[in-house]
């Protein structure tokens, strides 16, 4: 059986990944960005043009002579000058050799330099993507473009932009050589062109999507025992180790699917070429040996362009092989400039907050145009005042923290900052006013030192370690072998999550804003290290603005002021003391905690 | 034919694990019907474009001897073959495939197969990227090695055929060619080590590339919250240019060894031209036999192409089969998990010694009654809520698995714990775990929908929804079905939403609650629970307790926890210290009579010196283990804690 059916499922398609949360470039954008990463590059590929264009031209002096030789001696003359012919094949050689080196690293280079391009073009996208933005779309889908995208236009960029290049020359010079050499041998190709064309057509419609497709199960595979494996434990307690054997079982066999059907593809290109190419050669032997025949062709003209007929096979064979990695690759470049097409929200310069004062004044809001998550919410804090959130989950105090720290604007009603509006000002500034620690708590790639001067790229060593004892944490950074040159993150040393935490809050200390949002930001240390740690940081930060949003009871009673958000609004405000004296959800939830 | 219909395997078998080459021997033996079939069809596609040179030299010596028919016949000719060549062609790169994808497949399900019976303890054997790594990339590799042997052996066998041939037909020209051939297949050899590091070379620093920006972008919203973004870019960049000049390094070798492949054969080509040439003017040979000759020689390049081929195979797949071999050798029980069962089954004796061992039919007895852990004295009645609270939580977590059996975190010569009397070491490793349940500090939420996360086996007595209200999870459902896209999203229906790998797409909070729903749903006899609800606030960690309480009446459950919010709603609370039981009782009882434990929960212990930092750790001796006191009633070790009070 050689034919294969379409497999049913396919996971490239987009329904069954995550959803796409970031725009995806139209052709325009595309087209835009091809246009001006080939105006930075137009010199490499001029360069690369032309030494194929010698290499190509090179490699054609042998069966030149080679024809020569024939016409002599089916002359019947014997006046060759033997050593004159092979000391130009010599050169020739010479000549091919050395520019198909140069063609092979031009075509690298090139290739290389819009590859770095590409990945650093959409980097600095992406770091200038809005806080906003980047909160409500996450990290996912930037993460697969930077990765499984990159990957994916590596190889096109690498190899199929210079090969298609280099083939489309190659392909030219020899019909060319041919029209030259033997005028009617060039139309002898023409014999074959219908069926490539037909052929060809047929494969590269279904091709692509079934590479993709083919890939994307592939790569399906891989995550399937990634997934086994990082959960190793779960699976084991859980009794799913038969299931996931299964599921990796069902993955393959999708993969195996597709790769029939590509291979089905294939089976129908294979021959169409192999016959293009038995047709050209068959043809120009037949047309161009019936010429000669009646002498209207040389037969040395005839043996040269039969020996370019069969070069022909190379730039063609390249150009099918490459044609759909660029079809392929299209798409990813699609998703990576596509992080172009969000607006940049630039904020207002002129906006500029005049005091600390921090208020939220008859706020709504909502991630769905039509449900709202915060329901008419009014708060004042004045500078300095330490206030707790709490309440259930889901009651909107992460939102109400992610509006405080100016992530999101509101739907309707203002949040100020020294009279400001928050939402309407650059990140950029801010920032410089109001930070926000969450529960994710990022290591850094990199070294001790880089995770911590990112705050302050200007700080010190000593300001580091301060700022390091500030969070409790100088005694375990004193032990890393390497101090603050101690690699860290993926693949350095490990640092166990209430680290990070600590690390993220050292940051906060450097970065020294006069007013924090700390979302769950010691939730992930043990409860009596969580409340060291929150008085020393207290320390630290007095006289600041704090809003901290905990599921610590320990935390708000160390507050100023608590405000207990139940199903997006705020249902008791007031201190410690006040709260338990009214006898509301917060006094019971203190009395069975405490004891 | 093998056909790719029956894969994949329903057993893919015992591979040889000895080493990376027995490994690749094993996987070519396992599929030799392939192989041969590989290389009978490459022979044939290698034969017929061999032997174009020679009708084209017909057709041109027929041009120059005037004769039509002879050009037509050659015409034929070439069509026939042409034909053969695309069977051969088209079929040896159908067997290729099939073989490359075979090997590939065989080596993925052996790969899954063992992740699974690793479980537990996989990554503490060989680190999780090293398995991963093979499954992404050396089963590509090995697949590559197994599949261009076969093409191998039809360009040897093409190339001795052409040698072969032309020595017959022109023995002098024979010789030169034959003579030259090896020296052209080897040409490239000391070339390839150094071509070889560089790629590697460039593949390391893309990776470390890739890596930071993927980094960079996973910790996006740190800087743009805080700030840094220039710092990252600067160093992305230089890292990025790095690569760059590190490709362009390989590059360049690899662009010289297309060079030495022009060179070298395009010499011998020249040579041939020439020595035919004088031969052609001497009249020796034919002008038409020129052209074969000529023509033979450039095609020699083709097969040679795959000497080259399987050079590289070789030098790539080589680390990579050793590599695969090593994670495929690993066993989950090795000397010390054995020494483990050993005196698990002594520790057994003492209870009802009638401990199932052989693991080979089912367990005679229900595992059910007591949870008791000899080393720390613990004791979790049957059908009650135990509430364990230990000052260390590396030592919870130890203790949790040690309930649990079969620990992957086991110490040497560790007794195991016992439930109803039956050391859990000593019955099958599915026995224990479907038995007792230990869902410890970090459980992974499975990617899928959430029906699929709920599908796990159960006693079917506790439905989801059921579990989903008692783990509080109803902001969960609300946030997945706004999650819901296409056209799942008009059925509003929480079940069909999909959870992304570890749930990465929910709050610490959300994540911990639905994997608490999803042990609730397993309903196991014992449910070991280690900081369920560390990660959820306290309004929401008190209705938990409540519904946790409820769901499992009539189990018996153990919670590791330091909450007043849950102690409070236990049965009863053990209260562990420096690795041994020294207090048990309820909350409020305890909150009276142990001091420490009054510090540990209510979180006063900051006051004071850090009196625990060496807690823990190491399991206690076996004669303190077997002192089983169960505190509460042992006054001595009240007074120790009381000793600790600061003065």
């Amino acid at each position: 059986m050689i034919g294969a059916p379409t497999p049913e499922y396919d996971p490239s398609a987009p329904s069954h990944n995550s959803a796409t949360t970031l725009p995806v470039g139209s052709s325009a954008t595309v087209r835009g960005y091809v246009r001006e990463l080939g105006r930075r590059h137009r010199v490499a590929f001029a360069v690369l043009l032309g030494v194929n264009t010698v290499a190509v031209v090179a490699s054609m002096v042998g069966p030149f002579l080679l024809g020569d030789l024939v016409q002599t001696l089916a002359d019947g003359r014997r006046d060759v000058h033997l050593t004159r012919t092979v000391s130009l094949f010599l050169a020739a050689l010479a000549v091919q050799a050395c520019f198909v080196r140069l063609v092979r690293l031009r075509g690298a280079v090139l290739g290389e330099r819009m590859l770095a391009d590409l990945r650093e073009d959409f980097l600095v996208r992406s770091v200038a993507l809005p806080p906003g933005v980047l909160e409500r779309a996450g990290t996912g889908d930037l993460l697969s473009r930077i990765t499984t995208d990159i990957d994916r236009l590596s190889e096109a960029m690498r190899e199929a932009v210079p090969q298609l290049a280099i083939a489309v020359v190659w392909a030219l010079l020899l019909l060319g050589a041919l029209a030259v050499t033997a005028p009617p041998l060039a139309l002898a190709v023409l014999v074959a062109l219908p069926l490539l064309l037909v052929g060809c057509r047929w494969y590269f419609r279904r091709a692509p999507h079934a590479y993709r497709a083919e890939v994307a199960s592939y790569a399906g595979v891989a995550s399937a025992l990634a997934e086994t494996v990082d959960a190793g434990r779960t699976i084991e307690a859980h009794g799913l180790g038969e299931r996931r054997e299964e599921l990796s079982r069902g993955r393959l066999k999708n993969w195996v699917d597709w790769s029939r059907y590509t291979l089905w593809l294939r089976s129908v290109l294979f021959p169409v070429i192999n016959m293009t190419h038995v047709l050209i050669l068959t043809s120009v032997l037949m047309i161009g040996g019936g010429f000669a025949l009646h002498g209207w062709l040389a037969v040395g003209a005839l043996t040269t362009g039969a020996m370019y007929a069969q070069m022909l096979v190379d730039p063609i064979g390249m150009m099918l092989r490459w044609y759909d990695e660029l079809q392929t690759a299209q798409a990813s470049l699609a998703r990576l400039v596509g992080v172009r097409e969000v607006a940049l929200d630039e904020g207002d310069g002129a906006l500029a907050p005049d005091g600390r004062e921090m208020a939220a004044d008859r706020v709504r809001f909502g991630y769905l145009p039509d449900t709202d998550v915060l329901h008419d919410v009014s708060l004042n804090v004045p500078p300095g005042t330490r206030l707790a959130l709490v309440g259930p989950s889901g009651a909107g105090k992460s939102t109400l923290g992610r509006l405080l720290a100016g992530l999101y604007a509101p739907r309707t009603g203002e949040v100020t900052l020294g009279g400001a509006a928050l939402a309407r000002m650059p990140a950029e500034r801010v920032r410089e006013h109001v930070a926000l620690v969450n529960q994710e708590h990022h290591v850094f790639v990199g070294t001790l030192r880089d995770n911590l001067r990112l705050a302050r790229p200007a700080a010190a060593d000593d300001e580091l370690w301060d700022a390091l004892a500030a969070v409790d944490a100088q005694e375990w950074a004193r032990g890393l072998d390497g101090g603050l040159d101690t690699e860290v993150g993926s693949g350095g040393a490990t640092l166990t999550p209430a680290q990070a935490q600590q690390l993220a809050l050292a940051r906060l200390v450097l970065a020294d804003p006069h007013t924090l949002v700390l979302d769950e930001a010691t939730s992930l240390l043990d409860p009596r290290a969580a409340r060291h740690l929150e008085r020393s940081l207290s320390r630290v930060l007095d006289g600041r603005t704090v809003v901290a949003i905990a599921h610590r009871l320990h935390t708000a009673h160390d507050a100023d002021v608590i405000a207990v958000v139940e199903e997006g609004r705020i249902s008791e405000l007031g201190s410690h003391h006040q709260l338990v004296e009214a006898e509301g959800a917060y006094a019971a939830l203190w009395r069975s905690w405490h004891g | 034919m093998p056909s790719l219909n029956s894969l994949p395997f329903s057993d893919p078998g015992r591979p040889d694990t000895r080493s990376g080459p027995r490994l690749l021997i094993w996987l070519e033996l396992g599929q030799w019907r392939g192989q041969v079939a590989s290389a009978a069809w490459g022979t044939l596609h290698m034969a017929s474009v061999a032997c174009f040179p020679a009708v084209v030299g017909v057709a041109v010596q027929a041009v120059v001897d005037r004769s039509g028919t002879r050009l037509v016949l050659a015409g034929a000719v070439l069509l026939v073959l042409g034909v053969l060549t695309a069977l051969g062609d088209t079929m040896l790169h159908r067997t290729a495939v099939t073989n490359w994808i075979s090997a590939a497949t065989r080596v993925q399900q052996l790969l899954a197969a063992k992740a699974v019976e690793l479980g537990a303890v996989l990554t503490r054997r060989v680190a999780a990227g090293e398995v991963v790594a093979v499954s992404t990339g050396d089963v590509e590799k090995i697949g590559w090695f197994v599949e261009a042997l076969a093409r191998f052996t039809s360009a040897l066998l093409a190339t001795v055929g052409v040698a072969v041939a032309l020595l017959v037909y022109e023995p002098e020209l024979g010789v030169v060619v034959a003579a030259s051939v090896p020296v052209l297949a080897l040409s490239v050899l000391p070339l390839l080590p150094a071509a070889t590091r560089r790629a590697d070379l460039q593949r390391e620093k893309g990776g470390r590339a890739t890596e930071l920006a993927a980094d960079t972008v996973a910790g996006l919203r740190v800087l743009r919250g805080i700030g840094g973004e220039e710092l990252f870019l600067d160093r992305y960049r230089r890292v990025s240019q790095e690569v760059r000049r590190a490709a362009v390094h390989s590059a360049r070798m690899w662009a010289t060894i297309a060079a030495v492949q022009v060179a070298l054969p395009g010499l011998l080509l020249v040579g041939v031209a020439w020595y035919g040439a004088r031969l052609a003017l001497d009249g020796q040979i034919s002008v038409g036999q020129l052209v074969t000759v000529y023509g033979s020689v450039s095609f020699l390049l083709f097969p040679l192409q795959n000497f080259v081929e399987i050079a590289m195979a070789w030098s790539f797949s080589r680390p990579s089969a050793k590599r695969a071999a090593r994670v495929l050798a690993l066993r989950r029980t090795d000397v010390d998990g054995s020494e483990a069962d050993r005196v698990a089954m002594e520790t057994a004796a003492d209870g009802n010694g009638a401990a199932h061992t052989d693991g080979a039919g089912p367990h005679k007895a229900p595992l059910t009654g007591e949870l008791y852990d000899p080393a720390t004295g613990l004791r979790a009645p049957s059908g009650l809520l135990t509430a364990v609270v230990c000052g260390d939580p590396d030592a919870a977590g130890r203790l949790a698995d040690r309930l649990g059996g079969h620990s992957p975190v086991a110490a040497e010569g560790e007794p195991s714990a016992l439930l109803g009397g039956t050391a859990l070491d000593t019955v099958p490793l599915a026995t224990a775990r479907s038995a007792v349940l230990v869902h410890d500090k970090d459980p992974v939420l499975l990617s899928g929908t959430l029906a699929d996360l709920f599908d796990v086996p159960s006693s079917g007595r506790v439905s989801a929804p059921a579990a989903l209200a008692a783990a509080q999870c109803s902001d969960v459902l609300d946030a997945l079905v706004r999650s819901l896209a296409g056209e799942e999203a008009g059925s509003g229906d929480a079940m069909r939403a999909r959870i992304i790998e570890r749930g990465r797409s929910l709050s610490g909070g959300q994540r911990q609650r639905l994997a608490l729903a999803r042990s609730l749903v397993a309903d196991p006899e014992v449910l070991v629970l280690d900081e369920p609800t560390s990660a959820v606030d306290a309004h929401t960690e008190a209705r938990i307790a409540r519904g946790l309480k409820e769901i499992r009446a009539g189990r018996s459950t153990v919670v590791f926890t330091s909450s007043p919010l849950v102690l409070d709603r236990a049965d009863r609370v053990v209260f562990v210290h420096d690795g041994m039981t020294v207090a048990a009782g309820d909350h409020h009882e305890l909150l009276r009579t142990t001091p420490l434990y009054r510090a540990v929960v209510t979180r006063e212990a900051d006051e004071r010196p850090e009196e625990e930092g060496g807690a823990g750790g190491e399991a206690p001796g076996a004669d303190r283990g077997d002192t089983s006191a169960t505190a509460g009633t042992a006054p001595g070790t009240r007074d120790d804690m009381s000793m600790e009070e600061p003065a």
